[in-house]
């Protein structure tokens, strides 16, 4: 029976993991190391735990940013609305 | 009184008393408990037996910190088994049939372990949310998936539990049902029915133990990430 070329334990509790598991020991990706990083890359990066926190983080920020500036916006052009009409 | 399908799911009482009480504290009763003697009966020895195996398979993975949590999921793992196999028992309501149960025992434990890894390394906490080495166009919708996945994960652990025993127990009411109504009008085909009902009831037993001990491990997988 063909064996998996997989060799070592997944972990089954994130689609992300499985992939980048797989593509690790199927294609021997290696990231850059951490030293040869520069600029905006050696923050944000998703080779280094570092690196994929703050990426975490700037997406949480942007989302949290564009939801509120959203939010502001409907209560300006309702305060709007209701100032036209009286 | 007419009974339906559903009517062995609901919350069992007594000309009027609620019986849920008791229902959820039964296999307190039932389980052995340590004595302060040398050597316990067969009984005690068999049980101290398997929580040791148990707790050892099941704790391995997790490192020195995670150890704490031995008794919180030994004794979730033993709740959940005894539950389940009681209530195979015939006219018996099953505690873990009920979704409000599965989720109020899913909730608090997973969010715990979530708040444990914030708290002592969040780092790591957060950069769980992003797989190693992305392509950097998908780092967004990665992390979007990934939180989804997070949220998505005490929903997954309580639902599994209810609706594999919820599906069983259907079941096993069907078939019966088929195999009564049958036995007058197809002895043969009643017999048939019968032996499924048979291995249905073999295969309950199976799921009602292996639900218990995949919602527990889970739950270990789910603070090995974070502790």
């Amino acid at each position: 029976m063909p064996t998996s070329p997989v060799k070592v334990r997944i972990p089954l509790t994130s689609f992300g993991h499985l992939i980048t598991e797989v593509k690790k020991q199927l294609f021997g990706l290696e990231g850059p190391a951490a030293v040869k990083l520069t600029g905006l890359r050696k923050y944000f990066n998703s080779y280094t735990i570092q690196g994929r926190r703050n990426c975490v983080l700037a997406t949480y920020s942007v989302i949290a940013v564009t939801a509120v500036a959203y939010f502001m916006h409907r209560q300006t052009k309702k305060e709007a609305q209701r100032d036209s009409t009286d | 009184m007419t009974l339906s399908l559903f009517d062995q799911f609901a919350s069992p009482a007594l000309l009027g008393i609620p019986l849920i009480a008791i229902a959820l504290t039964f296999p307190w009763i039932l389980l052995p408990s340590s004595t302060s003697r040398w050597l316990d009966n067969r009984l005690s020895t068999l049980q101290s037996w398997f929580l040791v195996r148990f707790t050892h398979q099941l704790l391995q993975p997790l490192n020195f910190g995670g150890h704490k949590w031995a008794l919180v999921l030994t004794s979730l793992m033993v709740y959940i088994i005894t539950l389940n196999l009681l209530g195979l028992l015939p006219y018996t309501f099953t505690p873990t049939t009920q979704l409000a149960m599965n989720l109020g025992l899913a909730v608090p434990l997973w969010l715990a372990t979530v708040v444990l890894g914030l708290r002592n390394n969040p780092t790591n906490a957060l950069g769980h949310l992003l797989p190693h080495a992305t392509p950097t166009v998908l780092i967004p919708a990665l992390i979007i998936i990934e939180t989804i996945s997070l949220f998505i994960r005490p929903l997954a652990l309580g639902v599994r539990l209810t609706a594999n025993l919820t599906a069983g127990h259907l079941l096993m009411q069907l078939i019966a049902t088929a195999v009564f109504v049958l036995t007058s009008l197809m002895p043969p085909v009643a017999m048939i029915t019968s032996v499924v009902l048979l291995l249905l009831t073999l295969l309950e037993m199976a799921v009602a133990m292996i639900q218990a001990y995949v919602f527990v491990l889970l739950l270990s997988l789910y603070l090995q990430e974070n502790i």
